[in-house]
Formats: structure tokens, sequence, C-alpha cells
């Protein structure tokens, strides 16, 4: 992945992830894979296009998404509803988003397709013509992995 | 006397009559076509049928070679240019000229190849068919099933299994075979002190540096073995390796000239003849392993100054994220450069940068070596001192794909003190540096 693609996805993470939850935040080490894995159990997605292609993956256990989405929504959510979902897409957006921003402030054009979110248990994610970089992010309410894999048009 | 040439003769009657028997024998017959004006053929159990058509419907995102999708009586195959794939000059039809397709019947698929012109059925017998001679250099040789002799005409056989993937799994057991050997087991056979000491030496070096010892860079190891052990028993001191610090000590010689560096003239100079005329096209280099940027921004500099009316590119890879981070935006003190690279640099806010032009041709990537990678084939491949710190399984995955990514006669530029003793690579060696050529 081109090295001036990392920073801004890195940055914005944890600038909306510090702003939505208002609270201490950590980093995991970067790394790149690119064999299939699992998903944790909850998994968001916006797609890339433009100068580019690829995809940005939030993934995270179950309860994790729960207790993001109760702290975003200011009340206690009991399950994966239709609200705690929408919250969780639209977190995926906004990071997305403030990347891409970020990046045409560099000169790269993006495109982002809206944020669709798979929910089940023993899921697998296999592209593996595709390498992704992954930034691990430790909050309070547990692990939220952010996948990023994004190659130039050739 | 008399009787000796009735032999001969006799010899030769029978021989006539052995190929008459073979000729007559016909068991496989073959649909020939040409491509870029030479003689191919497929198996004719694979053709479906044979067509012509044109307006195939263009489908974004896919290889190049993919002319797109084709109605065929209801039925939606793909269809693709075997003339693109195989970098065959293609002649441009005419709007409205319908083009050449073979359809070919695929374990569970139907897919259309575009070719040049159809000629027609060929019997043959399938003992006629020859192993591939390695002089056909425009199609990757393992997608040659052999070679054709028919009435005066030479046919290439094209193993469409191969070529269209259905077969792929066992392209990579091949691949999986072992190439390249430790060597330990030999050290260990000899059974000295010595030998005993060396393999000793194989093992730190493995496990503090992830340095493999095998035929890539035997020869160096042991003439530094040598080397060290006296060194250290000058210093007083045990030539084992204790730590990590002690490891990277034994291996500070082992690294290629200007790692870390501009490439100095005279280094540029040795590499520059190693590279092939040429004016305008394009140029594609893949550095592997290019650290901090030094060895990318030097290979630009020399490839734009070599190659002035050309389009550079170079896609450059590492995986330690903090050391390519600051690549693309180096700084640089224009007093500590070589001359060469002066006319190159712009200052900038923070300092002295490469210019666009040079930054444009280069792009920066956090890749890790053993991953799939997007990019087309490249003109040369340097990646100094990478392929030693791997593990031997991982060398010989890096070596097939370096294969796959080189076009035919590129040049693979390895480490100083690495070696290449591997089929289908032929050592190009100009005394101060060598390069490995790509056999066609």
């Amino acid at each position: 992945m081109r090295v001036e693609y990392i920073n801004p996805f890195v940055e914005s993470a944890f600038n909306v992830l510090r702003e939505v939850l208002n609270s201490d935040i950590q980093r995991g080490e970067l790394y790149l894979k690119s064999t299939s894995q699992p998903v944790l159990g909850v998994a968001a997605i916006v797609g890339l296009a433009g100068d580019v292609e690829g995809r940005v993956l939030f993934d995270m256990s179950k309860p994790t998404a729960i207790g993001i989405a109760s702290a975003m929504n200011g009340e206690e959510l009991k399950s994966l509803d239709d609200l705690a979902k929408a919250t969780i897409t639209e977190l995926a957006n906004m990071i997305t988003a403030q990347a891409v921003t970020k990046l045409h402030e560099l000169g790269f054009k993006f495109d982002l397709t809206p944020p669709a979110i798979f929910t089940g248990d023993n899921m697998e994610i296999t592209d593996s013509k595709v390498e992704a970089l992954i930034v691990p992010v430790i909050l309070p309410q547990g692990k939220v992995e952010i996948n990023v894999a994004v190659r130039e048009r050739a | 006397m008399m009787e000796r040439v009735m032999d001969t003769v006799t010899e030769e009657n029978r021989k006539d009559k052995l190929n008459k028997e073979r000729m007559e024998k016909i068991d496989f017959k073959m649909v020939t076509f040409s491509l870029g004006g030479k003689d191919y053929g497929i198996d004719i159990m694979k053709v479906k049928e044979i067509s012509k058509a044109d307006r195939f419907t263009y489908v974004p995102n896919t290889a190049p070679f993919v002319k797109g999708v084709y109605n065929l009586r209801g039925e939606i195959i793909s269809i693709i240019d075997l003339r693109i794939m195989f970098h065959l000059p293609a002649e441009k039809k005419k709007e409205g000229v319908p083009e050449n397709i073979i359809i070919l019947r695929l374990d569970e698929y139907l897919i259309g190849v575009v070719v040049d012109t159809i000629d027609k059925v060929v019997g043959i017998s399938s003992e006629t068919i020859q192993p591939t001679p390695s002089l056909f250099g425009d199609i990757n040789i393992k997608y040659i099933k052999g070679v054709v002799n028919h009435e005066g005409r030479l046919y290439i056989l094209l193993d469409v299994d191969r070529i269209l993937g259905a077969e792929r799994e066992e392209v990579r057991k091949e691949i999986d075979t072992p190439l390249l050997k430790r060597i330990e087991e030999k050290v260990e056979a000899q059974d000295n002190h010595h030998a005993v000491d060396f393999s000793f030496i194989i093992d730190t070096l493995a496990t503090f540096k992830k340095f493999t010892v095998n035929s890539i860079n035997e020869t160096w190891v042991r003439k530094r073995f040598d080397e060290w052990k006296s060194d250290r028993a000058y210093k007083g001191e045990d030539f084992q390796l204790k730590d990590p610090t002690e490891a990277e000590e034994y291996l500070s010689a082992f690294y290629s000239p200007y790692t870390g560096k501009f490439w100095a003239e005279e280094y540029c100079k040795a590499f520059e003849s190693f590279l092939p005329e040429m004016t305008g096209g394009a140029f594609h280099v893949w550095n592997a392993g290019c650290g901090n940027g030094y060895e990318t921004y030097s290979l630009a500099v020399l490839l734009k100054s070599r190659y002035p009316g050309s389009m550079v590119k170079i896609w450059a890879h590492d995986n330690d994220l903090l050391n390519i981070s600051n690549a693309p935006n180096l700084l640089v003190n224009p007093e500590e450069v070589p001359e060469k690279y002066r006319s190159f640099l712009v200052e900038g806010k923070n300092g002295y940068q490469f210019s666009q032009a040079i930054k444009d041709s280069i792009l920066f990537e956090y890749h890790d070596l053993l991953h799939q990678s997007s990019f087309p084939e490249v003109d040369i491949i340097v990646a100094r001192d990478i392929v030693s710190f791997l593990n031997p399984s991982e060398q010989e995955k890096v070596f097939s794909e370096f294969m796959d990514k080189l076009k035919p006669g590129g040049l693979l530029f390895l480490g100083q003190n690495e070696v290449l003793n591997l089929e289908g690579w032929e050592m190009v060696d100009r005394g101060t540096m060598k390069a490995y050529k790509k056999e066609v």
C-alpha cells in the first residue's frame, strides 16, 4: 500500500474515535496481512474508488459494537438492534470520510461507497489478492481492527 | 565394404518406415492458428467451436488481456486476447471487421480466445510432439505443451488448461519442490571441529538476524568465518555470536556498497553498463526492500539521466513502516550528495527534496514481499541483500515471483555477496557487479 495513504487512515481513526467516545484510546502495532481472516462478529465495510480501488473494513466483536453504540448514543443499548447497527455504520463512514478528506488535501482523489454492515458468527473474509494494512485500536469497550486494503489502479 | 553400405541403406529404410508408421498413427488433432506471425496449435478436444465476432461488451477493472464478454447464443462467455496476454503485436482490426475466435471448453466453463487467423485442423501422432525447446521468448515456457513438426511447419502446442488457470494447483505444486537446498546437512557430514563451529554460526545467524545460509551466500559466509575467527582471536574474544549485535557485526561486511546511502558515480556507472539501449517507451523497475529510499532515488536519478525520453516508473517496497514512511518526502543535504544528483533537487520549505518529476516516477509502498502485489511486468528488479534474510521456502516463493514479474530477458540484481544458481537465470558478470538475466 502506498506509504502516503497510511497516516491519514490512522490519524482519522484516532481523531474520530477519541471525539465520539470521549475516552482514552490506544494504538496497537500496524502490520500487513494478505490471507483470509476471521471476522470478530461485526464488520462494517466502506468501498473506495477513484485513483485507487479497495475497501476499509472495521472489525469488532458484538459486545464491543454494542458498547461503542451505547457510548455514542448516550444510552445503554441491550442488543445489536437497528439503532446500534446504524451507529456503527455511521462511525465507519465518519472515519473513512475524514481519511479521504485528508487524502484529498494531499492530492489523491478517492470516492466512497455507502457503508454496509455484516453481522454473524464464524465469518471469514477472503481476498488474498489484496494486501491489507491492519490498524488495531484498543478502546475501553474492546478492540477494533481497521483493515485497509487499497491498491493503485493498474 | 559393399556389405556395410547395404547395412546402412537398410537401416535408413527401417528408420523411414518407422517414421511413416508414426505419421500414419494419427491420434491427436489440433486446431492451428497464428499469433503475431507464428504458428500455434490447441488440442481439438478443448475446442468447442470456431466463430467470428466483434463488439464485445467491455468489463471494467479486468486484466488488460480480457476483451470483455460476449453473448454466444444466450450463453455469456468471456473473451480474452492471447496476443495481449503473451505481449505479442496485435494488428488493429478496422471497425466492423469481426475477430477470429476459438471457443474453448475448459472443465466447467467456456472461454473465447481472440487470435490472428485460424488455419486448419491438423492430425498428428501424439508421439511426434517434441518437448519444448527453450528458445521461445514470447510466451512463458510453462504454457507450452510441446512443439509439433507437420509438413515442414513448426507448431507450438499451447497448454490451455495452464494458461487459463484450470491447473493452477498443479503449477503451484511444481513450485513447491525445493529448489534451494540448505547446506546444513552437507556441513555436518564432514564432522570435524571447524564444521561444527561453522554450523553453529549458521544457526545463530538464523536466530538473531533471520539470515539464511545457503547456496545464495555460502561462499561469503565461509570466507567471512575465517576472517572473523582470526579477528576475534586477535582481540582475545570467543568467535561465537552471543547476541544480535555481534551477529550484526559479523554481517556488517555482507551488505552491498552504498546501502542506506546515495550511490556514488562509479557504482552508477557499473550499474548502467547492464542496462539495455532504449529510446522512448516505458521502463519499469521493481525495487524490493527499498528501505529508507536512498537506493530508490539513486535508481530514479540514474534512469532519468540514462533514458531521458522514456517513462521511468519504479515500484519501491519495504515492510519496515518506520523506514519507508520518510521516503516519499526525504530531505537531502545538497552538500552531501554526489554531483550527479544536485540538478534533480529543489528547495522546499523544510529543505532540499527531489523534484516532482523524480517523485512522480516512484511509488513507495508499504508491502510485504511475500504477499500478492499488483503492478505490471518490469524490466529490472533490484533486490539487494533481501533474499538472504528470508527462510528457504520464502526464498522459493520470492524467486518464482521475480520470475513472473520480470519481462523475458529482464535483469535481476541481488546483493554484492549473493549468488543465484537457479534454473532459468543466466548470470551476467561484469567484474565489479553481477546481474541475473531471465532466460528466454
